[in-house]
């Protein structure tokens, strides 16, 4: 990956170019053997196919704070789970940079049996770290999450709130070159987002990325350098974020015409 | 699939088998034991029906069958569970950048383990039925590798399947039955009947058990012949399975 392009010559640490994603519709999941067999003979009836992403580019710098923004359904998520390698696109090329940190959904990588504190292990094994790394930075995680005492109980007992902090807490203990997230600082309160928000300006001071998925427009025009805009899988705008949200806000006024103010929804 | 992303993950690989092991035993009362007491118990009837009614002709039956049933026990589960694994992980494989050999690979580890731990009622049993402990035994180490990577290959070539269709576990649970039959585990190879003896002798299955079982039964190392053969075929298995596992990896997130 080139190391040029940018204000100050940042690195790229996200590259998509012409990124597609196809699923094959939920029937065609879980097949039997027979199923397939009679399918394959016949494949082109039955495959559906139903595409997530068409065309998508996209250059992320380090330090920058992309907001994604769009309707439910319009590819926000499919374009986190390609960047962050979970799904390998249909079609076109994905690169990062550096180590990702990912949290694509509340409570991912959590076993809501365990404590909150064995969760910090397993959760941050999954995202790469050894045991050495984890155990350096229990402590702080266990901190940052203002969890106290219940950090030795079962994540069951949990708020989602709770949950929230936790996953971020353990996502940043480390500065990641890439932190993605999908609305899971949405059910935090307000003393926890201020907080991350500091953190954040703290993680890009030292150079993270920041994909931000939110419906939240006000937070993504706080948070976010930069936009994009998702619409039916492609790329409808992408810009300095206070453009870019004016113009998808005009555009859902317009489609939802009488009742106005349905924000972003 | 790289092998440094695997490093990256050893301490995620080392949980995952840890895991494993908890799970396995917190549900029943007597724990660990059971991994010993299981194979011993099998022991016992296979003795009873084939040394005492079929009256097989073999010195030491229990040695020679509780030999081949460790040996089947570790290859048959490690299969199942290897094949069980990508989808009873599919919340972590859809929202993590895990390598996903992990799942697989950590349930095999585990499989050893249990291996390891059924080892302890064997020695037991050779001491009590004074069967001659000779130098032989320290070769074990090597066969048991041997046997791990055969099991591994075909658990990386079965675990893709298996996310594909579910189906497949059904199928691999019956041919696993044929398989057994078809491996001298409990029977001695003379009872086959000369016409169909070609079909035990070029089972692969046979060659990675009989380089487990003859340092055990027999005492003695196996002949270099047999021991290349047997470290052919699990090379070529953990080739077939790591490139199957590598071709269809990228896919099996849409899947489980």
């Amino acid at each position: 990956m080139s190391e040029r392009r940018g204000g100050g010559g940042r690195r790229t640490v996200v590259r998509l170019e012409g990124v597609a994603l196809c699923y094959r519709l939920a029937k065609q999941r879980h097949v039997s053997i027979k199923e397939f067999a009679i399918h394959w003979m016949k494949r082109a009836l039955i495959y559906e196919k139903l595409w997530a992403l068409r065309g998508v580019d996209l250059h992320v710098l380090a330090g920058e704070r992309l907001g994604i923004i769009g309707r439910n359904g319009a590819g926000k998520s499919s374009l986190l789970k390609v960047v962050s390698g979970v799904l390998k696109p249909t079609e076109g090329r994905v690169e990062t940079r550096g180590h990702l940190a990912p949290i694509l959904e509340l409570g991912t990588g959590f076993d809501y049996e365990l404590t909150g504190l064995e969760n910090i292990y397993l959760n941050a094994l999954l995202l790469g770290r050894t045991r050495r790394e984890i155990d350096e930075r229990v402590a702080d995680v266990v901190a940052f999450s203002e969890l106290g005492d219940f950090i030795h109980s079962p994540i069951r007992n949990y708020s989602s709130g709770m949950i929230a902090r936790l996953g971020f807490s353990i996502a940043t203990a480390w500065v990641p070159d890439v932190l993605i997230l999908d609305e899971v600082l949405a059910v935090g309160d307000a003393h926890f987002i201020a907080k991350s928000r500091q953190r954040l300006a703290e993680l890009r001071a030292a150079g993270t990325a920041l994909l931000l998925v939110s419906h939240d427009l006000d937070s993504v025009r706080e948070t976010c350098d930069r936009c994009v805009w998702i619409d039916g899988g492609r790329v409808a705008a992408e810009g300095p974020t206070d453009e870019v949200v004016e113009r998808y806000r005009a555009a859902t006024a317009a489609e939802d015409a009488p009742p106005a103010a349905a924000a972003g929804r | 699939m790289s092998l440094n992303a695997v490093l990256r993950y050893r301490d995620l690989v080392l949980y995952l088998v840890l895991r494993d092991l908890k799970v396995r035993y917190r549900r029943s009362s007597i724990g660990f034991a059971w991994t010993m007491l299981q194979p011993l118990l099998s022991m016992l009837v296979l003795s009873l029906v084939f040394a005492h009614i079929f009256r097989f002709e073999i010195d030491n039956y229990a040695v020679y069958a509780l030999a081949g049933l460790l040996f089947w026990n570790f290859f048959s589960q490690s299969i199942v569970t290897s094949m069980n694994s990508l989808r009873a992980n599919a919340g972590l494989l859809t929202k993590l950048p895990v390598p996903k050999v992990v799942f697989p690979l950590s349930t095999v580890l585990a499989g050893l383990i249990n291996l390891m731990l059924a080892m302890v009622p064997l020695f037991v049993i050779l001491i009590v039925t004074g069967h001659p402990l000779r130098p032989s035994l320290l070769f074990l180490p090597v066969a048991i590798f041997v046997a791990t990577l055969f099991t591994f290959g075909a658990g990386l070539l079965l675990a893709p399947l298996a996310a594909f269709f579910s189906d497949i576990v059904e199928l691999v649970g019956v041919l696993l039955t044929l398989a057994m039959y078809m491996t001298p585990v409990f029977y001695p190879m003379d009872i086959i009947p000369e016409s169909l003896r070609w079909a035990v002798r070029f089972n692969p299955l046979r060659s990675i058990l009989e380089v487990f079982r003859d340092p055990i039964y027999y005492g003695k190392v196996p002949p270099v012949t047999h021991l290349a053969v047997a470290v052919g075929i699990s090379l070529v298995a953990v080739a077939i399975g790591a490139f199957a596992f590598r071709r269809s990896s990228d896919r099996i997130a849409f899947y489980v």
